[in-house]
């Protein structure tokens, strides 16, 4: 016999509240645990999707929000606002290299697949893209659709199939290799058919730049401005404002986790006053068999530990695979569409467990610290006078 | 003197309730030799039960001291008291006082948990459960023991460390006749061994077993 075991046999007395008590601390770290992984996930991800864009800046109408900001990096549909002639204005300057994006939108067997208007050549040198399968254009308004790899994998798609967008038949002349970001699970068109079978005549949505001399960024920020009445932001500046944004959310996610886990630390609380009121004769015993306070005090402190251990663990394990499988359903926002096709669901942050476990163990503890003070404070007499 | 095993010198209780304060002991003043076999009588509620809680270092007088061999219990730690507790002293209830959630043989090892020696718990509390007549009864949780029983196991309990001095609160208050002379053999059993047996009770018969009686009236020693 020794206290772990007298503390495991104390524990598992009571079942049913056991599971409530442990429930609840389970699901407090599983939600945090959901959230931060998600959270992180999705900030991985779009540093990732902003390298990716490949450019040093991004052409925006004026008075754009932050989610339209965001939209650049995931691919969603965009107003068209910009005229092309901006474009060409844009591309006059030296030292620059401009590419328009016109985003819209289509669907493939009832899934939404984004469509994206470029000038072939431009774009290709932009990208430095390569091809998997079949070709890519040839002319600047040839009417066929390059495919990024997801979408050519998860529709099955080969160079010469046909596919049917806004009632066009377009046949798919190539398939990109794969290049870990947004362009897998989009498809590309010529600007000049994109226009036209949007309706959009001669705009586009935004703009992506490289500038040649990067130490100059603010100076060509400033000539385009002058060329044309828009809004420019470096992709630094891009990428600040949406993880701010994204930090902000998931800020105020985890807030509302960790309320969860306060619960969870008040319901610890409870049991272990509940079980103090119950054992008070047993402490008595205790004690008057040679029990000190301080092994009195370790041992009701290792039986709220116990709860946060166990836990912990439990909480760990499902807020991973909880966040797996919510993945897919979240990524249907906006906000949050980076995590489609990713493998952020799959990431193990093994410093999140870690901290994760420990913080559960935290706050356990320090749940239990009160209930076992007063444990240890019973004279002996007392407790073992109890009835 | 080195035989008396305990002493305790105008011992006084008082529990302040609710602005009253009530006596429970008001100077008791005894000794009780080494291997002696010693009962403490006396009416309900005249403080039988809390001069033997603080000749076991379970509760403190408000006034005066209590030696046990040699040692000013009074001026222990809460910590020290426990050590005491666990190596010299062990107790009997009248409520056998088990662990209800742990076997027979697991009541004994708990007690043995809290002395210095660790080893062979497992073997020497089954022994003492043999040895209380109980060897096939280690796996039984007090739930399924009978009263005479449980005694038994809370008098392995109290021999787990090998203590020097038996406590008892009427060991035998909650038994029938039969299980009572069990419980008192082995009581008078472990007197013959050299313990220093002390027993508070109502009952005659024990009194009479008793090489010494001390009689506590209104929380004072009745000397006649």
């Amino acid at each position: 016999m020794n206290i772990p075991k007298l503390v495991l046999k104390n524990i598992t007395r009571r079942k049913g509240r056991f599971i409530f008590t442990l429930l609840g601390i389970t699901i407090g770290i599983a939600s945090f645990v959901t959230l931060l992984s998600l959270g992180g996930g999705l900030k991985k991800e779009i540093k990732k999707q902003a390298t990716e864009l490949g450019a040093n800046l991004v052409v925006t109408p004026k008075g754009w929000c932050a989610y339209e900001q965001i939209s650049v990096l995931t691919g969603e549909q965009l107003p068209e606002a910009i005229p092309f002639d901006v474009v060409k204005k844009i591309s006059a300057i030296k030292g620059l290299t401009a590419v328009p994006y016109l985003t819209e939108r289509t669907a493939i067997k009832n899934s939404p697949v984004p469509v994206i208007g470029i000038l072939p050549e431009e774009m290709k040198a932009f990208k430095a893209w390569a091809m998997e399968k079949g070709s890519y254009f040839e002319t600047q308004n040839e009417k066929a659709v390059i495919i990024g790899s997801g979408i050519a994998q998860q529709f099955k798609l080969n160079p010469m199939n046909e596919l049917t967008i806004r009632g066009e038949k377009f046949s798919v002349k190539g398939i990109l290799k794969e290049t870990g970001g947004k362009d897998d699970i989009a498809m590309f068109m010529p600007l000049s058919v994109a226009q036209r079978l949007y309706g959009v005549r001669d705009m586009v949505s935004f703009i992506a730049v490289k500038v040649d001399d990067i130490a100059k960024v603010d100076e060509y920020i400033l000539k385009i401005q002058e060329t044309a009445n828009v809004a420019v932001v470096s992709d630094k500046q891009l990428l600040k404002s949406v993880l701010s944004i994204v930090g902000t959310v998931s800020l105020t996610l985890q807030l509302i986790a960790a309320v969860a886990i306060l619960a969870a630390a008040f319901g610890i609380i409870n049991t272990m006053m509940t079980a103090i009121y119950e054992r008070k004769r047993e402490i008595g015993i205790l004690q008057a068999i040679g029990a000190k306070r301080s092994t009195i005090f370790k041992a009701f402190l290792l039986e709220s530990g116990f709860y946060g251990i166990l836990g912990g663990i439990i909480g760990v394990a499902s807020g991973l695979v909880f966040s797996s499988i919510a993945s897919p359903y979240i990524s249907q926002n906006e906000f949050t569409a980076f995590m489609k096709g990713t493998e952020v669901a799959g990431s193990f942050d093994l410093r999140l467990v870690l901290w994760s476990l420990i913080f559960s163990l935290f706050v356990s503890l320090v749940s239990g610290f009160y209930p076992a003070w007063r444990a240890s404070k019973l004279t002996p007499v007392e407790a073992i006078s109890y009835e | 003197m080195n035989d008396m095993i305990i002493k305790t010198e105008n011992l006084v209780k008082t529990y302040n309730t609710s602005k009253v304060k009530t006596y429970a002991l008001r100077g008791v003043t005894l000794e009780i030799p080494r291997g002696t076999f010693s009962c403490i009588t006396g009416p309900s509620g005249h403080g039988k039960s809390t001069l033997m809680h603080l000749i076991g270092g379970l509760d403190s007088p408000t006034e005066g001291r209590v030696f046990i061999d040699g040692l000013v219990v009074t001026r222990l730690s809460s910590s020290e008291l426990a050590d005491l507790r666990a190596e010299k002293i062990g107790f009997v209830f009248q409520f056998f006082n088990l662990l209800q959630n742990l076997t027979a043989l697991e009541n004994v090892e708990t007690a043995m948990m809290f002395s210095k020696n660790r080893n062979n718990h497992k073997e020497k509390a089954s022994g003492l459960l043999s040895l209380v007549g109980l060897s096939d009864k280690l796996d039984a949780k007090p739930s399924e023991l009978s009263g005479g029983q449980q005694q038994r196991v809370a008098i392995a309990r109290a021999l787990a460390n090998d203590p020097d001095i038996l406590l008892m609160d009427e060991p035998t208050g909650n038994l029938d006749s039969e299980s009572e002379a069990e419980v008192l053999g082995h009581i008078s059993e472990l007197h013959k061994k050299g313990k220093t047996v002390v027993i508070v009770t109502h009952n005659n018969e024990i009194a009479k077993m008793a090489e010494m009686v001390f009689k506590i009236r209104d929380g004072r020693l009745d000397l006649h």
